[in-house]
């Protein structure tokens, strides 16, 4: 290089940030640690800004809409479980009371509470998955170790009574399946909830509660994460309107709206508890609404352990499921969100057509919009605070 | 279910009916169900932004839950026919489900396409979420949603040809192994329900 061009080159750099840089096309993904799945984005990017981002999605779909057309009603549990794994149990209530609403049985009083506790353990042990993954994405270490020790203790509970910790394949229509060990020779004495469930719950929730307490402490008052996540991928609540954007992600936003209030499929009407919401719909707000919706899950499953009524786990059903002609749509609010299945049935042993309305396709959607214009170091810090799971966009 | 707990679904049913009715009468639509707990009305496509926009803006319902279709196909290639195919008018329903994010209100808002003219004009620009979802429901049909800005792959590899959800495609799996799951339709030796009218075929 002369002297003459170093001399150029330094008066352009001097002169660069007045003029418009080339834009750069950059790829991220298809695995990036904090994807939460296999996700691919590319960015055009100008400096550190990003211009325009087209997400990249489609890598897990496993075509469950066409593949429920080709299995009975009871077959499909075991399939809808499996679309946002990190809540398994909850995928099941909304399909189930679907398929119930079309035949017309309801579901026994004691299965509505078991199914009622146990998604609220699924709603715990998803957030504390947000919990130890979003600081960690943020760079705190420490949470995670914290977080997912207590996961371990709800999910144990998850898995002794349903056998599984993440597929729990659990509900049946009219109830729930008798819980593991029921031979022919049981059947008609149903199987129930396993011996010490409810102390070992209440001392799970003491623990919950108190790891709700350290997090706070290490979390949210901290200055980094608080400069990392606040004011940051603001969503204005028309935005997460128009975007079909639900959950925690939507009451972080300020729109109070939770379905275990407003339209219950299950009975939330006879426990008491807040719905958590904020105001300014940036990352910092949607992790205090996970915070504070973790309180309230270990509050409901308090109450509810005092008050679930004994009776029968199952209704009476045909042993050959007969699902009259109909259409029905039945939404849940699981931990991500408003989680809905439209169920079109023809009277056959199949559905005939069965979509999924699930949370996190129409949560991310909005990702193009909100990362326009952001920095690329934000840019884990808004995909985080999303707490999308690349199964439920992908179905 | 007690005689009380009944009537008491029936009239919330008449209620939903009552308002799924009104709602039709306002908007102009061209049919409406309310069975199963579930209103729906059929919109003209003609009509549809139009509508959509009213029940967005005057009819309080915002939010943009989903949008999808429906083959609804004399033949299938998998799994289950029409409970009567004779009588079927074959045809494509584009499905857009608002609701409110006050309360409980929300419907299925369905427009009919012919088959052989499968268009319907876009709704990203009343929401900004049915971008993926007309996408979707693209490559998965067939449908050509006019306006939409990028009607391009989602899920699917862009050099995948065909329409996974039309009733017509098959399922390749299917093919190659025949469905492992007949155990659990055929009825059992000791069922109670008397002799069986099932086809113990297995379905493809």
């Amino acid at each position: 290089m002369t002297m003459d061009e170093r001399l150029m080159h330094r008066s352009e750099v001097a002169v660069s940030v007045e003029l418009q840089t080339p834009d750069m096309t950059l790829n991220i993904g298809p695995q990036h640690p904090s994807t939460h799945g296999v996700l691919r984005l590319v960015a055009r990017v100008d400096g550190e800004k990003i211009q325009e981002v087209e997400p990249v999605i489609g890598y897990m779909h496993r075509g469950y809409e066409k593949l429920a057309e080709v299995r009975t009603y009871a077959q499909i549990t075991a399939l809808v479980n499996r679309i946002d794994w990190v809540a398994g149990f909850a995928n099941e209530i909304a399909y189930i009371r679907a398929v119930e609403t079309l035949v017309g049985i309801e579901p026994t009083e004691r299965a509505q509470w078991i199914r009622l506790i146990l998604s609220e353990m699924a709603r715990i042990s998803s957030h504390l998955v947000f919990m130890s993954s979003y600081p960690l994405e943020l760079g705190a270490t420490t949470p995670l170790f914290y977080a997912l020790r207590e996961r371990e203790r709800v999910l144990d509970l998850l898995e002794s009574v349903t056998g599984g910790r993440f597929h729990p394949n659990f509900n049946r229509v009219g109830g729930v399946k008798s819980a593991a060990g029921g031979g022919a020779e049981t059947k008609k004495v149903s199987q129930d909830l396993p011996v010490g469930f409810f102390s070992q719950t209440r001392d799970a929730m003491v623990k919950v509660l108190a790891v709700c307490d350290q997090i706070d402490e290490l979390v949210t008052g901290n200055e980094l994460i608080k400069a990392r996540t606040v004011d940051v991928g603001v969503i204005p609540a028309d935005k997460a309107v128009s975007y079909g954007i639900s959950g925690p992600n939507l009451r972080a936003s300020g729109v109070a709206f939770d379905l275990r209030k407003h339209e219950a499929i299950l009975p939330y009407d006879q426990v008491d508890f807040e719905i958590a919401v904020s105001e300014h719909g940036d990352c910092y707000d949607r992790y205090v609404v996970r915070l504070e919706e973790i309180r309230q899950s270990s509050r409901i499953i308090l109450q509810a352990i005092d008050k679930i009524p004994s009776g029968p786990l199952q209704a009476k059903v045909p042993r050959i499921l007969k699902v009259p002609r109909g259409q029905a749509y039945v939404r849940n609010e699981n931990p991500k969100g408003e989680f809905g299945y439209y169920v079109i049935s023809e009277g056959g042993r199949m559905p005939y057509r069965l979509k999924i309305r699930s949370t996190s396709f129409s949560n991310l959607s909005i990702l193009p919009w909100l990362l326009k214009g952001a920095l690329i170091p934000d840019l884990v810090a808004i995909m985080g605070s999303l707490d999308f799971v690349l199964g439920d966009v992908d179905r | 279910m007690n005689d009380s707990q009944s009537d008491a679904a029936v009239e919330a049913g008449d209620a939903l009916a009552e308002w799924t009715g009104t709602l039709a009468e306002r908007l102009g639509a061209e049919g409406w169900v309310a069975d199963f707990a579930t209103p729906r009305l059929y919109v003209d496509r003609e009509a549809w932004v139009e509508t959509l926009r009213r029940v967005r803006d005057d009819e309080g319902m915002p939010f943009f839950s989903w949008l999808s279709a429906i083959d609804w196909s004399k033949e299938v290639a998998v799994g289950e026919t029409v409970a009567e195919p004779d009588d079927l008018e074959e045809r494509f329903e584009v499905i857009c489900r608002l609701s409110s994010v006050i309360d409980a209100t929300g419907a299925h808002f369905i427009a009919v396409l012919p088959k052989d003219d499968a268009w319907i004009d876009s709704i990203v620009q009343l929401f900004g979420g049915a971008e993926w979802h007309e996408r979707e429901a693209h490559e998965m049909f067939g449908i050509d949603f006019r306006g939409n800005p990028n009607l391009t792959h989602l899920y699917l590899p862009d050099r995948f040809e065909g329409n996974p959800l039309l009733k017509s495609f098959p399922l390749l799996s299917r093919d190659v192994k025949p469905w492992p799951g007949i155990v659990d339709v055929e009825a059992m030796p000791s069922a109670d329900t008397g002799p069986s009218t099932e086809n113990p075929e297995a379905p493809r």
